[in-house]
């Protein structure tokens, strides 16, 4: 079947079984490999993608379903120019990554919610990526990479 | 000097990891590819009775399957050749290759699949490390005797038994009957998944005469040779290529699927992928092996330690991999910290019908600490001696010996450390107050002497190329530690310096990214890389400067004359004029720990037989228990580390956060409980990885004591922080409960069970 949805600004219209994730989509069809692949059991959000800025497990979600929605994936993080977004230049700058792979899935459940608070505390924080798993990092410097965003934005 | 080394620079492959560009083993598309899938087997142990994949075959989109019948099917090993490619008429562990099919798309494959039809008749299976030593018990490989060593490498093994390293000092039994007291225990550790965030995979196309294999893999030279000796071609065959890794711990370490994929993309003449989804890789992965562990303590009237009897059965599942060598590692361990006489050791790994066990950061350092550390609280409470000062009481000093006869001349060390931890938060403040605790715990731990090496070249824009086939497996050491090295030994900013990925073909071995080498081995090989490097350099400039070479200052990516600044020639021109002139700059450096010196006839079967380069650490953590639920919240944790020089603090900061996590989920959530050889786990959902509403800040004290042969002084970093980490919990559980808990993990029903056996 023919889903058209909006993928990181750019409409597109794909051609697929009714099954598919959004999740296939975006890595096999539209080749948008920023988006991963960990567990497709909706478990460790590496696959997080938002949804009209909602954010959801694109792993169990039927790209079917997000016909005539806004998608946006790491990929559409960065500015017009390429230049990286605050919350993207903070992971960089705080250490807040090691292998990279769980980053996209961050990045995109930290993006939502900075969106709808600005300003989260440290516990906020952590209950917001508590549906993303991070197997080398602990967490401590991804929640100060969050938290130095307002920091620096105050000073 | 730029003082790159010391310094928090950022990671090389940051802006690439936070934008989706960086590209994982698992991102890799070649044009062609096609997509396999493994047919696995579904029982522990069991007879292949009929094996028909006649329907597969006939599926659309299906190029064909591979078995045993039709690949070079020998068995091959990391040091045990006892593991076939394709299981033929035995299977030996759930998960098990039985044959390989490969499709145009991966679902294809996997609709395919479906339609083999297989028939397995179970036979009695060993599952677990008591049944495979009981009487009469089922031999995992009856044909154990035939199975091949490497040239000059021999240990005791039989029947079920894959390796045995003991030792027997004198002494030992004269101590127990002059004992005042004498401690025993018995501690059941469980077997720990990677969970790596990118399941395995492997990408290989055969151009007629050479393979190339694209990995997302810790030891690229080990695909190399391990995918050889497998499929039977000479590792100059082969070419293997790295990508960005989604972690690895240990369990990409070892051939996986690389084997698989290379032969079928031989057979089917176009590119082959092939991965596993998260079921299979938790099925399969090498996890850290399950254990048994018995320890004795003959102690003195005075407290003293006079003798110890030790007996561990390490559970290597259906093959041996990498465990031959870890039944070596207790006597580095059981031995060490605390003063104590003659130790003696059994360390037995068995097979089972379960799916191979190998290394995960720290290997079994984790649970033989768990039983050292917790046996020493007991001791201590046994002789009614506060915890902590019975540790300091008998803390190994400068100049003390392993049961291997190793002398470790820096072990005074481990008192500065148990002085950090008091200085980060007094132990007398900790663990007070109802259903609170505390515990501590401490190790010894080496770092890594494989060898590496590193080639360097001098850009004629200034910059500086290192070219090695070490691999950033997301600890930082290559995507910072080595760069600022390099950066350190021209005075470059780290920004100047490119790492090249792993290939093969390209750079000269180097033993991959395990027990903390990276930073230490391959930064000692660009020291000496860097010796002809500036030797190099210094001859060009003093060409162009008309001085003599030893008159020269290199800095701030510049040459200038000693009392002359003004006479000056940048790097850039430097390497610009040398490659116009006598050819480009560049220079190779390679290293390799030598081993320190032991005692050979200590043991037998010691194929580890020393602890290089060793570091000290103590851990203190305070625990809170809820006595309604069980559940363990961890208030409070500490870490004093000896890392000899932290060449980046905040990637240094960011492996002991990260080590201590997965310590915590070792010690208190991840479960993989084995029954009948099947694990009751298959998802992360039900393994239960630490979220980060559990895991605590840590804080940390750095302890710098620089070896003087490392690269400005620094010591292996990644390792260390996981190992004490169940011990001191384990520790904290029972000061907070009163009860002892001897097992691993330490879930909510543990702690529960043993609150009601009052």
């Amino acid at each position: 079947m023919r889903t058209k949805l909006t993928v990181n600004t750019r409409d597109v219209s794909v051609e697929a079984p009714p099954t598919e994730t959004l999740l296939t989509t975006l890595r096999d069809r539209l080749q948008l490999t920023g988006t991963k692949e960990a567990c497709v059991e909706g478990e460790c959000g590496a696959c997080t993608v938002l949804l009209d800025g909602r954010p959801v497990d694109s792993c169990i979600y039927a790209t079917a379903a997000a016909a005539g929605l806004s998608v946006t994936t790491v990929e559409g993080l960065c500015g017009p120019d390429g230049s990286l977004s605050p919350l993207q230049q903070s992971f960089v700058d705080h250490f807040a990554i090691q292998c990279g792979f769980c980053t996209p899935g961050l990045l995109m459940t930290l993006s939502a919610l900075l969106e709808a608070n600005p300003d989260p505390d440290r516990e906020e924080i952590e209950n917001a990526i508590a549906g993303n798993l991070c197997r080398c990092t602990g967490y401590t410097q991804i929640v100060e990479a969050v938290e130095a965003i307002n920091q620096e934005s105050l000073s | 000097m730029t003082g790159e080394v010391g310094r928090s620079s950022i990671r090389s492959d940051g802006a690439a990891k936070t934008t989706g560009k960086a590209i994982f083993g698992t991102d890799v598309i070649l044009p062609g590819m096609l997509h396999a899938r493994l047919l696995r087997s579904t029982v522990p142990a069991g007879r292949i009775i009929s094996l028909d994949l006649s329907k597969v075959v006939e599926f659309p989109g299906v190029h064909g399957v591979l078995t045993a019948a039709d690949t070079p099917n020998q068995r091959s090993g990391l040091v045990l050749m006892d593991a076939p490619l394709f299981a033929s008429e035995f299977v030996r562990f759930e998960g098990e290759p039985i044959a390989a099919v490969v499709a145009d798309t991966r679902a294809i494959a996997n609709q395919a699949l479906a339609l083999a039809s297989l028939e397995i008749e179970e036979i009695p299976s060993v599952g677990s490390v008591e049944e495979a030593i009981a009487p009469n018990a089922p031999l995992v490989h009856p044909d154990w005797e035939s199975f091949a060593t490497p040239p000059g490498l021999e240990w005791p093994r039989s029947g079920n038994i894959v390796a045995e390293t003991s030792s027997d000092p004198e002494g030992v039994d004269e101590a127990f009957a002059g004992a005042t007291t004498v401690v025993e225990d018995q501690f059941e550790t469980g077997r720990q998944y990677q969970a790596y965030m990118e399941p395995r995979m492997a990408v290989a196309e055969f151009d007629g005469q050479r393979f190339t294999i694209h990995v997302a893999h810790q030891f690229p030279y080990n695909v190399r040779d391990r995918v050889a000796a497998a499929i039977g071609v000479n590792p100059s065959e082969i070419r293997v290529v790295g990508h960005h890794i989604g972690g690895g711990f240990g369990a990409k370490l070892d051939t996986g699927l690389e084997p698989y994929a290379a032969l079928l993309a031989r057979r089917f003449g176009r590119p082959v992928r092939l991965a596993n989804d998260r079921s299979e890789d938790l099925l399969t992965c090498q996890c850290r092996d399950n254990a048994v562990i018995k320890i004795r303590t003959a102690i003195g009237k005075n407290g003293e330690l006079l003798a110890r009897d030790v007996d561990v059965l390490m559970d290597s599942g259906a093959s041996a991999t990498d465990i031959p060598f870890l039944t070596s590692i207790p006597m580095h361990v059981f031995g060490s910290l605390y003063r104590i006489g003659p130790v003696r050791i059994r360390t037995r790994a068995v097979y089972t019908n379960t799916a191979p066990t190998g290394a995960f950061r720290g290997v079994n350092g984790t649970h033989l600490y768990f039983a050292l550390e917790r046996h020493m609280d007991h001791i201590a409470n046994r002789l009614n001696i506060d915890r902590l000062e019975y540790r300091r009481s008998n803390l190994q000093a400068d100049g003390c010996k392993l049961p291997t006869g190793q002398v470790l001349n820096d072990a005074g060390i481990l008192s500065e450390a148990f002085d950090a931890v008091e200085q980060l938060a007094p132990w007398n403040g900790l663990g007070q107050g109802p259903n609170r605790g505390v515990g501590i715990a401490a190790c010894m731990w080496l770092t890594n002497p494989m060898p590496g090496s590193a080639t360097l070249k001098l850009n004629s824009d200034g910059t500086l190329g290192v070219l090695t086939a070490a691999t950033e497996n997301g600890s930082g050491a290559i995507a910072t530690g080595v760069r600022q090295i390099a950066a350190e030994e021209f005075g470059l900013p780290a920004e100047k310096v490119i790492v090249t990925m792993p290939d093969t073909d390209a750079a000269a071995f180097d033993a991959g990214s395990q027990g903390s080498r990276t930073t230490h081995i391959v930064g000692r090989a660009i020291r000496e890389a860097a010796i002809e490097v500036r030797a190099q350099i210094l001859d060009t400039a003093a060409d162009m400067l008309e001085a003599a070479p030893e008159d020269l200052e290199l800095a701030n990516e510049t040459v200038s004359v000693s009392g002359s600044p003004s006479k000056q020639v940048s790097l850039a021109e430097v390497a610009a004029t040398a490659q116009a002139n006598s050819g480009p700059i560049s220079g190779t450096g390679s290293y390799t720990t030598p081993m320190p010196p032991i005692n050979p006839t200590c043991a037998s079967g010691l194929l580890f037989p020393a602890f290089p380069t060793p570091t000290y650490h103590v851990h203190v953590a305070e625990v809170e228990i809820d006595p309604a639920t069980g559940i363990v919240r961890v208030l409070r944790y500490l870490v004093a580390q000896e890392v000899g020089k932290a060449i980046n603090p905040q990637a240094v900061r960011g492996q002991i956060q990260g080590g201590v996590a997965q310590g915590l989920g070792y010690a208190l959530w991840e479960t993989l409980q084995i029954d009948a050889g099947r694990y009751s786990q298959r998802t992360l959902e039900a393994y239960g990885l630490p979220l980060a509403t559990d895991t605590p800040e840590v804080e940390i004290a750095l302890l710098e004591h620089p070896d003087p042969a490392g690269p400005y002084g620094a010591k292996g970093v990644a390792e260390p922080p996981i190992i004490p980490v169940a011990a001191a919990i384990g520790n904290a559980v029972e000061h907070a409960i009163g009860k002892s808990v001897n097992t691993i993990p330490i879930t909510a029903e543990h702690v529960l069970e043993a609150l009601s056996n009052s």
